[in-house]
């Protein structure tokens, strides 16, 4: 139950240590205790009922006597207030019932008995109630059955919302395990499936491999959707960065400083120079830097491969000219290409946010 | 000069890897694959430099710095690792390890990162130079006022020049300066990560992930 438990305290005490133990466990001052039981005294012998009901309660394995005690304390006190007999009966009627009620409610069980003696209990002490004329205890009835209600199936709801919840925990658990499951399989034993049948073509299975790792570290640590490629600027060109190094057997290290909603022109651009870096630069490995600064994204493709004479790209080579720069120039950006023969390609894309 | 390193991973497939592929100048005295046996590991062989994975079965590799570095000032640690989360990477160089690299680095770059660290330089690998460039990017200035706070414009190129994929020496010949400038202005970009009480560092951490 749900009271704060008290025992009678040896340190301080007048007679049992009833006062001195309720006031410890209240943390109030002793002789407010006292003087309250005095006055409750005064009302027709209550205080001194109320004490002994408390001192049985809290000394003795027999609540029942103490329960009885703390009824008759409470109709000496009702009485001293000039309720009637009828509204007393009725009010003590409802008090022991809902106790009883209480007891049984609270042990969680499903049948109880007890509970059903306790709300008759409480029904007769209602009816008394209603039947008595004086307007307070009238408006007692109907809080009466609302509490035995409450107490009676209380519990029992209680314990049915747990057992939902437990239930849904477990759901959701399931589903969460289906899920990595099923991206498991989608993703990671796919490619190893693959590896196993391209184990002689050491090419295909890095790239294989790197691509795998790719999506994984993205599920697993930007909490990014497998193959989501739309959400983020550096997710889209992590995407991009992906698709050159299946297409074209390179690896493409991708390092980024801030991140911005996705711009296509620049996406599309920074691809293109990735392709033209895996096709014509005769390296392995590509190095893309992405810079989101407040007024302005940056991305640099870089590779240390053979190199061109930037001068000497006839007019007709498409890359460069459409893809890159003409795509940058018409969404408001521009685009520098540094190289020379022998010492790597570095191109540059600028797009004002 | 031959680096004597001990390797700390928990992947038996990958320290066989990395043995095998570093170089010459590498000598591989020990290796251990849980904390608990490392930091003894680490003590009694006394090495120039750990190799150090960012997480292993029974802890983080920052547990390791933080049991050895007050017996071993010498020793010189030099995170490795997969994808990690920032909060982790940002822990270990802040336990004092001197560089961080990803575990896809080519055997070359490794040895000589490992052979630059052991020098007492710092090593930092495109990912984490962009991140440190994100994290100390001009915020609030009354709260980075401090010279610790703050990275000068030259490092802030420095540190754009790694994140594009430049070696050192390229970035010495791009900014006319020499090998030796760029890695004092790397050091210095490591003592700010280490020591800098910048508040969005710290959040910038929590909030992203290296990937």
């Amino acid at each position: 139950m749900p009271l704060r438990s008290f025992t009678t305290s040896a340190e301080g005490r007048a007679l049992a240590g009833v006062c001195a133990g309720i006031a410890q466990a209240l943390g109030v001052d002793v002789t407010l205790v006292r003087l309250i039981f005095a006055l409750l005294a005064l009302a027709g012998g209550a205080g001194i009922v109320l004490y002994l009901a408390l001192w049985a309660w809290s000394s003795s394995d027999r609540p029942f006597w103490a329960i009885l005690l703390l009824l008759v304390a409470g109709s000496t006190l009702l009485g001293a207030l000039g309720v009637s007999d009828r509204g007393i009966a009725g009010i003590v009627l409802v008090a022991a019932g809902l106790a009883l009620a209480l007891r049984q409610g609270g042990s969680f069980r499903r049948d109880a008995p007890l509970s059903y003696g306790g709300i008759a209990l409480a029904g007769i002490g209602t009816v008394l109630l209603l039947q008595s004329g004086t307007a307070p205890t009238r408006l007692l009835a109907p809080g009466a059955v609302v509490g035995a209600l409450v107490l009676v199936c209380g519990p029992l709801l209680w314990r049915l919302a747990l057992e939902r919840d437990a239930e849904r925990s477990a759901r959701i658990r399931t589903d969460e395990r289906a899920e990595v499951a099923e991206r498991v399989h989608d993703s990671v034993l796919q490619t190893l499936a693959l590896i196993q049948r391209h184990a002689g073509e050491p090419r295909r299975v890095a790239t294989l491999a790197r691509r795998q790792e790719r999506e994984l570290r993205g599920w697993l640590y930007a909490a990014r959707p497998l193959g989501d490629d739309g959400s983020s600027l550096v997710a889209a060109l992590s995407a991009a960065a992906a698709d050159v190094e299946e297409l074209h057997g390179v690896r493409i290290e991708l390092a980024s400083a801030g991140d911005a909603p996705p711009e296509n022109a620049i996406v599309l651009a920074a691809r293109e120079a990735m392709t033209n870096a895996a096709k014509f630069a005769g390296v392995e490995e590509i190095d893309v830097y992405a810079d989101v600064a407040d007024d302005m994204i940056a991305v640099f493709v870089r590779d240390r491969g053979a190199g061109f004479e930037p001068a000497s790209v006839p007019d007709d080579r498409q890359g460069i000219r459409e893809s890159i720069r003409g795509r940058l120039e018409r969404a408001g950006g521009s685009s520098v290409v540094t190289s020379s023969p022998g010492a790597g390609t570095e191109v540059e894309l600028r797009l004002p946010r | 000069m031959r680096w004597r390193v001990v390797l700390v991973d928990d992947h038996g497939l990958f320290l066989a890897g990395v043995r095998s592929q570093l170089g010459e100048s590498v000598e591989v005295v020990g290796e251990a694959g849980t904390v608990a046996d490392a930091v003894p590991l680490i003590k009694q062989l006394d090495p120039d430099v750990v190799l150090l994975d960012v997480h292993l079965p029974d802890g983080k590799g920052d547990a390791i710095i933080n049991a050895v570095a007050p017996e071993r000032p010498g020793v010189k640690f030099l995170a490795l690792s997969v994808s990690d989360a920032a909060e982790d990477v940002i822990a270990v160089i802040r336990a004092g390890a001197r560089g961080y690299v990803t575990k896809t680095i080519a055997a070359e770059e490794l040895t000589a990162a490992i052979g630059r660290v052991a020098q007492g330089d710092a090593v930092f690998s495109p990912r984490l130079a962009g991140f440190v460039l994100d994290a100390f990017r001009a915020g609030d200035p009354l709260t980075s006022s401090a010279e610790l706070d703050e990275l000068t414009p030259r490092e802030r190129e420095v540190l754009q020049l790694i994140a594009r994929g430049y070696m050192y020496k390229e970035i010495a010949a791009r900014l006319h300066l020499s090998v030796k400038t760029v890695e004092s202005h790397v050091s210095s970009v490591l003592r700010k990560l280490q020591l800098s009480t910048r508040h969005e560092l710290t959040r910038w951490a929590t909030q992203h992930r290296l990937v």
